[in-house]
């Protein structure tokens, strides 16, 4: 990228190219407000509505031995805010049909024998049948019988040293729990960088993707290319109103987000600009890479849609851990810059840690971001930016212009 | 019907504040060549539009085919043809596709288009080429083919908005030929353009400026009428300085710069020559043409325009 | 009805001739399938974990085996000092912590209280509450066998220890594989996507065009225009549906326990709401860019909303009363009972009645607001 001999500076021609995409920006009012308001609306419909708690879970409690100490066991867990006891049954096969309509998302099943055993001493175990689709329900299931468990432990602990005479109790283990970052464990605080991660990456590289292609489409990119605009100016002036309105957008979500609900930024404010301008960077170049190889609004929309929406929701470690993930999987999700730069957000947010914890991560964002530019700029010189010449049959670009 | 294919009264459109059709007017007859000329933005398309039901008009009436655009607007879109400004058929579709592709909209049954595809074909001149993609057409190869399409259901009326814009004169000159062939099938033709030249090629023409009506009548008629006083061409040198300078004479009647000649309306013909070069030759400007001539599309249009500006009249 | 013959023809055609489109509508769909199938997975285990024994006894062995046989935690390290195990939380290294001071063997022998510590790292905070849950249900069954081991070599006369456990199963899914959950989610989630986005662009693509006017100057009535326009698009959707269905079946091997016939008929059902809401989008919108902006802005909420990885009944009663006009949701329940439970249409009638409602209500509104003008 060289001055052109005894020419204009290089960037001449961006100042215009900017202006003119400003003020197309702003004559389509509706698309401009969708850009700085759709990811504040998502951030604000998913904040609210979307959490990881488990509570009032329907639950089915089948008694198959009607003691004393079974109604004590099953009220136990119809007593707590998370489950709702909804059905009663007498006959464990109708667990089925409760779970297949999703009806109830537990059944728990106590065995005939259940008082005896229990006071005998002997072995008791109680079924706990859970609707596989909540994952979140086995858990929090088994963390709530684990809690059982231990209470009806102390309580026998406390029984025999009753009869022991003795007046000190000393349960076995004293489990002392801390979480750090978020102690109250509020899911917010983990969905809400992830949301910005997500609905930032879809917004920039589809509307990028679309404004060159809207151009050549329209036929005014003839027009352009007869001016002394060059290639290089006209993506850089093209891409610089949308990287301003995305950093704004970004900044509303992140104020969104602590006014709302509560999200800090604990860390180093100038650290979260530079990740998230290398993040937005990252997504535009990946928006003008589409946008060389679309011919067609339809599809540089289609093209964006499908390498940013289900990928970036899946694969970035939003939701679903990336250490699950089968290896070929992983190394799949190298490639979505969402995934480094919501490392660098929850470091950055949340734990208040400096680059040293996340270098990496910075270093793949400026990668991923040099990279998509570089091979864009690289297309785009070769190619030209206007219509190629339709070829029938061979389908593939023949070498040169 | 009696005669006329359309009938128009007091059709007017307003976007917002903006009025785009004022109060227009007039009636078409059946099998004739109805031009609508005016400059770009004087509300010619707006009117095609009306009166293609593909607008709603803010207030008047009329009757396309026997049917009021109001009230049937489907019925009219039955019984016309329509080319848009824009070439507006399908780019990524051949020749073929787009002719098999509006049959089939129209209706027409598999026999009639199997008959009909030739027949487009060697009108728009487009035989051997049934295969290109149509946006791999030159202008006015597009232009054709687009007439043909709004041709295929054979309609009695058939409205064209600038249908030579942007083509060469040859290709011009053979499009209007279609137009007469048309015409002498009694299809009825409504054009718009803002080509005086091919103005001249209507049975009927209105002038539209800034959305009224501002004359109407044959090419013909309209030469003969509109302009009374003589008119002379001045051929000169410093033709800027030359109309400057008779812009300041009373006795000038009208006067305009048609390139490297002015054209100069006087109260009496041997009396303006003098005037005139008398003029121009104090000025010390060399005159090496004046002559008589009688006034052309042009000349009739400015005039109306003028008049029009001046005194805000309405034509009927 | 020729009418409608000549649009859908010229549809096919426009399509067959972009190239890059018979690869998008076809092959990524099934990529989508294959790369989000593969990766969806919410099974907690071997969760990494930092470990801080001062004690070294075998005592403190069998209490830290206890955990790291269960499969949930996995050693990722090991710390000589409580304060050491920051760095680990600090970069990511693990989510969770073990912290057991000197004397705890000691402790435990003489019937004295031992105490530990169990840290958490927050910021993921779902790993972290799953993670707490497990190692909650394994400190009390390692509390419990303390007890009756400290009974059994002194038994008090007439007691009998406490031996209560329990088996969580989790139905529907023996190998406890949540990617069986997952799959079909993401088969409803790629088929709403793109049929989503291919119609949202129809209508105005051409408006856009200029083609838009030389179609609505004809005879052609809306309805003709539109069903001529959509039902390309459902022929598609359809060969998508029998593809990635047939890949999760075979490739990623979730059980098709139900009537294939049923779930492809309901996913025509679905499709009916995604078509009409992209007509919808379609025709409130004066240009491409805006359609899609408008798609965008319906689509990520009915992702998100739909049921596929947060529990609906988690929401607040009012985004729980939003979802009932999200048609995902309803085909979420169809896809996962059809598959994983093989129910069938005497289950799966409300949802589908609820979709069918969906669309044939969203469809005749589009219809209605097509008008042929061209303001």
């Amino acid at each position: 990228m060289s001055a052109e001999p005894g020419g204009r500076p290089f960037l001449a021609g961006v100042r215009p190219v900017i202006r003119k995409e400003f003020r197309q920006i702003r004559r389509d009012p509706r698309s401009l407000i969708f850009l700085l308001c759709i990811p504040a609306f998502l951030l604000l419909v998913y904040g609210y509505a979307l959490n990881f708690d488990v509570k009032h879970v329907p639950l089915a409690v089948c008694d198959l031995d009607g003691t004393q100490a079974s109604r004590d066991f099953s009220a136990r867990f119809s007593a707590t805010e998370y489950f709702d006891l909804r059905h009663r049954l007498s006959d464990a096969r109708d667990v089925d049909a409760l779970l297949g309509r999703e009806a109830v998302g537990i059944a728990l099943i106590i065995p005939r024998g259940f008082g005896d055993d229990l006071a005998a001493g002997r072995e008791t175990k109680v079924q706990a049948v859970v609707d596989g689709a909540s994952a979140m329900t086995a858990t929090t299931a088994a963390g709530y019988i684990g809690a059982i468990i231990q209470s009806e432990t102390m309580r026998f602990t406390l029984e025999v040293l009753e009869r022991r005479g003795r007046s000190r109790f000393e349960p076995p283990l004293a489990v002392e729990t801390r979480v750090w970052y978020n102690p109250e464990l509020r899911s917010a605080l983990f969905l809400v960088p992830g949301l910005m991660a997500f609905i930032l990456m879809v917004i920039v590289v589809i509307s990028t993707a679309f404004s060159v292609v809207r151009e050549r489409e329209r036929g005014t990119m003839e027009q352009i290319l007869v001016s002394p605009v060059r290639p290089a100016e006209l993506v850089v002036g093209k891409t610089v109103p949308y990287f301003l309105i995305s950093l704004a957008s970004a900044h509303i979500v992140l104020l969104l987000g602590f006014l709302l609900f509560g999200v800090p930024i604990r860390g180093n404010y100038l650290l979260l600009l530079l990740t998230m301008t290398l993040f937005l960077t990252g997504g535009l170049g990946q928006g003008l890479f589409i946008s060389t190889v679309a011919r067609s609004q339809q599809v540089s929309f289609l093209i964006s849609i499908l390498t940013t929406v289900l990928p970036t929701f899946v694969l970035s470690g939003f939701v679903f851990p990336i250490r699950n993930m089968p290896v070929a999987i992983q190394v799949f999700s190298y490639l979505i810059p969402a995934r480094y730069f919501l490392v660098t957000l929850r470091a950055i947010m949340l734990k208040g840690t400096g680059l040293g914890a996340f270098g990496k991560e910075v270093f793949f964002l400026a990668a991923f971001a040099a990279v998509s530019i570089a091979v864009s700029m690289m297309r785009l010189r070769r190619s030209g930016l206007e219509e190629r010449p339709r070829r029938l049959g061979r389908g593939r670009r023949g070498a040169g212009s | 019907m009696n005669g006329n294919s359309i009938e128009v009264h007091g059709l007017s459109k307003r976007f917002g504040a903006f009025t785009a059709v004022d109060d227009v007017s007039f009636d078409v007859r059946r099998g004739s060549i109805f031009g609508f000329l005016g400059a770009n933005g004087a509300g010619k398309s707006t009117v095609i539009r009306m009166l293609c039901a593909l607008l709603d008009p803010t207030s008047g009436t009329a009757v396309v085919g026997g049917h009021d655009i109001r009230r049937e607007p489907e019925a009219v879109k039955a019984s016309i043809g329509y080319m848009s400004q824009k070439f507006s058929l399908y780019g990524d579709l051949t020749v073929a596709e787009n002719i098999a592709f509006f049959g089939g909209i129209y209706g027409l049954p598999k026999a009639r288009l199997r008959e009909a595809m030739p027949r487009v074909l060697e009108m728009a001149g487009l035989r051997g080429r049934e295969r290109t993609l149509a946006r791999g057409l030159a202008q006015g190869w597009k232009q054709r083919l687009a007439l043909g399409c709004a041709l295929l259901h054979r309609p009695e009326i058939v409205f064209l908005d600038e249908p030579t814009g942007g083509v060469d004169p040859v290709s011009r000159r053979a499009f209007w030929d279609l137009i007469n062939g048309l015409s002498e099938e009694g299809v009825t033709v409504f054009v718009t353009t803002h080509y005086l030249d091919e103005a001249e090629y209507c049975n009927d023409l209105r002038l539209i400026h800034a959305g009224r009506l501002v004359g109407g009548g044959s090419p013909q008629e309209l030469k003969r009428t509109t302009i009374r006083h003589p008119l002379l061409e001045v051929e000169c040198d410093r033709v800027v300085d030359a109309l400057e300078l008779l812009q300041r004479e009373p006795w000038v009647r009208e006067l305009s710069i048609f390139g490297t000649y002015l054209h100069v309306g006087v109260e009496e013909e041997a009396e303006g020559r003098k005037l005139v070069a008398g003029r121009l030759a104090a000025a010390g400007i060399t005159v090496s043409r004046l002559d008589r001539i009688a006034p052309s599309l042009e000349d009739v249009f400015i005039h109306k325009i003028e008049a029009q500006t001046k005194e805000p009249e309405r034509e009927r | 009805m020729r009418q409608i013959l000549s649009v859908i023809r010229k549809e096919f055609l426009q399509l067959r001739r972009d190239r890059r489109m018979l690869p998008m509508l076809f092959i990524s769909p099934i990529v989508q399938l294959l790369l989000l199938g593969y990766a969806v997975d919410l099974d907690v285990r071997e969760i990494p974990a930092v470990v801080c024994d001062l004690d070294r006894t075998a005592a403190s062995r069998a209490f830290l085996a206890a955990y790291f046989h269960s499969g949930y935690f996995i050693e990722k390290g090991r710390a000589d000092a409580p304060g050491a195990v920051d760095r680990f939380l600090d970069d990511g290294l693990a989510s969770v912590a073990f912290v057991i001071p000197r004397g705890f063997g000691d402790d435990l022998a003489a019937g004295r209280t031992a105490p530990v510590q169990l840290i958490a790292d927050g910021s993921e905070s779902q790993s972290a509450t799953v993670g707490l849950n497990y190692a909650s249900l394994i400190a009390a069954r390692f509390s419990q066998r303390v007890m009756v081991e400290a009974f059994e070599r002194a038994p008090a006369a007439g007691l009998r220890p406490v031996r209560l456990d329990a088996e969580v199963r989790v139905w529907y899914n023996p190998e406890l594989r949540s990617r069986n959950f997952l799959v079909p989610g993401i088969l409803g989630l790629v088929l709403m996507v793109m049929t989503l986005m291919l119609t949202s662009m129809a209508v105005v693509r051409e408006k856009e065009m200029g083609t838009l006017e030389q179609l609505i100057v004809t005879p052609l009535r809306p309805r003709e225009i539109i069903l001529g326009k959509l039902l390309p698009f459902v022929a598609i959707g359809l060969i998508d549906v029998i593809l990635i269905v047939s890949v999760a079946a075979s490739l990623l091997r979730v059980p098709l326990r139900g009537s294939v016939l049923l779930l492809i008929v309901l996913a025509l059902v679905f499709m009916l709401t995604t078509l009409g809401l992209g007509l919808f989008v379609s025709t409130i919108s004066r240009n491409q860019q805006q359609a899609m902006l408008t798609a965008v802005f319906f689509m990520l909420p009915m992702i998100l909303l739909g049921g596929f990885v947060f529990p609906i009944e988690n929401m607040p009663r009012f985004f729980q009363a939003v979802t009932y006009a999200i048609p995902i949701r309803y085909f979420f329940t169809i896809i996962r009972g059809i598959f994983l439970k093989g129910v069938g249409l005497p289950e799966l009638w409300p949802e589908a009645a609820a979709m069918l409602a969906f669309g044939l209500g969203i469809f005749t509104l589009s219809v209605l607001r097509f008008r042929k003008k061209l303001e």
